[in-house]
């Protein structure tokens, strides 16, 4: 589903990956750990586009296309989805509004017809439900005033709505409360888990995990992949850190 | 109606005027209407209540319904330096104590090339209410006086649209408010042509409340300046400035607004709230709240702030599948709306924010 080869990227002049490499096949759940700015962000923001994020070496391919050649919104129109860890507040854009726009924005790109208002309060509706976010919240301007827990359950249910493919989710598990990482977890596995379906989860902690098992846990230091292993991995590194395999790394 | 010349138009050297463009005018006041027809079906919002057709100034009596509105001398005059020019015939809304139009007024000035000048007076007595809704289409320059006058606790909502394709709108208003009396009025500069707003509201008597504010949207070479100045005379009053100004390609978008506060005017709110938004950098916003205060227990809050859109906001839309134009759009439309969010009857406000939108889809 999503090929990365030695990817090179910068911002602000400074490079940041440095010759990445990963594959994601559908069905699949990996998961990403590594010390504080070692680049899991940055991999997240190139994926998507983000301006200021330079590619300056290597590919990535995503469901058979190129995926750097794509604007952001082709890229989210081809199925990506990513969870910010810092989502953005934008006053006076309600989320009904900015995410039937997106919605059908997506639809519209892909040849779909488009929602009618009343069809798009049913799916909005059934995911806010789903994700413990109350319905008069989504009618609020996106973001603002929403706590830090809240701000994540929000980025989970546009997911929800959005319904990609590929999800690359961006330290959804910070700043949540243990009931709420209960059920963004469920969340992720109701709407991401399937066989053509597959999830990027960018963590810091074994917690997530216990709700949403990864399949692969890889460990990024210094703009690099430098150790791949199974579920298992996540909990060594929760008892040892990452000093061990950093060094090794640098040996 | 003859055309007067047009002899001492004020210069970019007078403070007052420093980020006007009034080049266009000499030419246009010495050229003559087409007469040509323009379709303004569009342009009528249907409100049930008296409509007014004025076609270069001229009263279209045949597609008009002016109910209470007489149509004539006016008596209103003005030294303002554009308005001066409005001398001729005019229209007077007249309502007497307690009265209320049937449905808010409609009027549509359809501009077909040339100049026209036209005086208007709005005179409430104590209680009456009226909303007067003006749109402005055409090419020319259409220049207009309006004198309001608010009797005690009388109730205006005044909302003009300037939509023609090119030429000029010189508005001036001249309002005097009475004890407890209430203005409301929002202007929308959309379209294409040049536009100088001048306003000079006085809350003459305790407890007034005055809002003058709305949305300047300008793109290409255009200019649109607006140029306000509400003065408390009295104690207990209120008043509201808020203005939004969006400038695109090489444009420039101009607010000047004032409180002056009289020095018996104690216990005053006043807020002014000016904010640009510039789509490109090569165009231009000039924001300048100005207070005057001689009274010395009063509120007066002012922001007055230049910014372009949020690049992370416009990252975060994308990323969810909007394109960059209509994530421009929304977030444009977003700073907007304040502006236009004072208009009182919903079927006006929508009208006015669906010009605002066909201004971003046109624009972006
Ligand atoms: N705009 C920028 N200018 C300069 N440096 C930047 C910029 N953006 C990111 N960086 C740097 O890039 C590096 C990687 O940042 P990134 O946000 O990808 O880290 P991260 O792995 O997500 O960290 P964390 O776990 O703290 O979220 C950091 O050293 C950061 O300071
Ligand atoms: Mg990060």
């Amino acid at each position: 589903m999503l090929t990365i080869s030695n990817l090179h990227a910068e911002t602000a002049g400074k490079a940041i990956l440095k010759g990445l490499s990963l594959t994601i096949n559908a069905g699949e759940i990996h998961a990403i750990m590594g010390p504080n700015g070692a680049g899991k962000s940055t991999l997240g923001y190139t994926l998507a586009g983000r301006p200021g994020y330079e590619v300056t070496d290597g590919s990535v391919t995503f469901l058979g296309e190129d995926l750097l050649e794509k604007a952001p919104h082709e890229r989210a129109a081809a199925g990506l989805f990513l969870g910010f860890q810092y989502p953005v507040e934008i006053p006076g854009v309600s989320n009904v509004q900015f995410l039937r726009t997106a919605l059908n924005a997506q639809r519209r790109l892909r040849g779909q017809a488009e929602l009618s208002g009343g069809e798009f309060l049913k799916v909005a509706r059934a995911q806010a439900d789903a994700l413990g976010l109350n319905m008069d919240m989504l009618k609020r301007p996106v973001n603002v005033g929403f706590s830090g827990g809240e701000k994540k359950r929000n980025e989970m249910v546009q997911m929800g709505i959005i319904d990609p493919r590929l999800a690359i989710l961006d330290e959804t598990d910070s700043g949540l409360d243990i009931d709420a990482l209960r059920t963004v977890g469920d969340g992720i596995n109701r709407i991401m888990r399937a066989p053509d379906k597959a999830v990027l989860l960018i963590t810091h902690y074994q917690r997530l995990l216990d709700y949403v098992k990864p399949d692969f846990v890889h460990v990024l230091a210094d703009g690099r992949i430098v150790r791949s292993g199974g579920a298992e991995l996540a909990l060594e590194l929760e008892r040892e850190g990452y000093a061990e395999t950093v060094r090794e790394q640098a040996a | 109606m003859s055309s007067p010349a047009i002899l001492g138009l004020p210069s970019p050297r007078d403070e007052a005027w420093r980020w006007s463009d009034l080049s266009a005018l000499p030419a246009l006041a010495e050229a003559s209407p087409t007469g040509g027809v323009i379709d303004t079906s569009g342009f009528w919002l249907n409100l049930g209540g008296p409509r007014l057709l004025f076609v270069d100034g001229r009263l279209d009596a045949g597609l008009s319904d002016p109910g209470p509105i007489t149509c004539g001398a006016t008596g209103v005059a003005s030294a303002h330096a554009l308005a001066r020019l409005a001398t001729g015939d005019g229209w007077a809304l007249r309502l007497g104590a307690d009265h209320a139009a049937a449905g808010p007024v409609e009027i549509v000035h359809v501009a077909t090339g040339g100049a026209s000048h036209l005086p208007a007076l709005i005179e409430l007595a104590d209680d009456a209410q009226a909303s007067v809704v003006e749109t402005f289409v055409g090419d020319g320059w259409a220049n207009r006086l309006l004198s309001i006058r608010l009797g005690r606790s009388a109730r205006l909502m005044r909302s003009a649209r300037l939509l023609q394709a090119s030429g000029f709108v010189s508005l001036r208003d001249e309002a005097e408010l009475a004890e407890g009396a209430s203005l409301i009025a929002t202007v929308l500069g959309a379209g294409g042509q040049g536009t100088r707003i001048d306003a000079a509201v006085t809350l003459a008597a305790p407890g007034a409340f005055a809002e003058y504010g709305g949305a300047l949207l300008a793109r290409d070479d255009q200019r649109h300046d607006a140029a306000v100045a509400v003065r408390h005379a009295a104690p207990n009053g209120t008043s509201r400035q808020l203005w939004r100004a969006v400038a695109d390609d090489r444009a420039a978008a101009s607010i000047a607004a004032r409180v002056e506060v009289a020095r018996d005017a104690q216990k005053t709110d006043g807020e002014q709230s000016l904010r640009g938004l510039l789509l490109r950098r090569t165009a231009t916003i000039n924001l300048k709240p100005e207070l005057e205060i001689f009274a010395d227990d009063v509120k007066c809050a002012h922001g007055a702030t230049v910014g372009e859109l949020d690049a992370r906001a416009l990252f975060y839309l994308e990323s969810r599948g909007l394109p960059p134009a209509q994530a421009k759009a929304l977030l444009t439309r977003a700073f907007v709306a304040d502006a236009l969010g004072r208009i009182g009857e919903e079927a006006v406000r929508e009208a006015f924010a669906a010009d605002a939108e066909a201004w971003l889809e046109a624009t972006l």
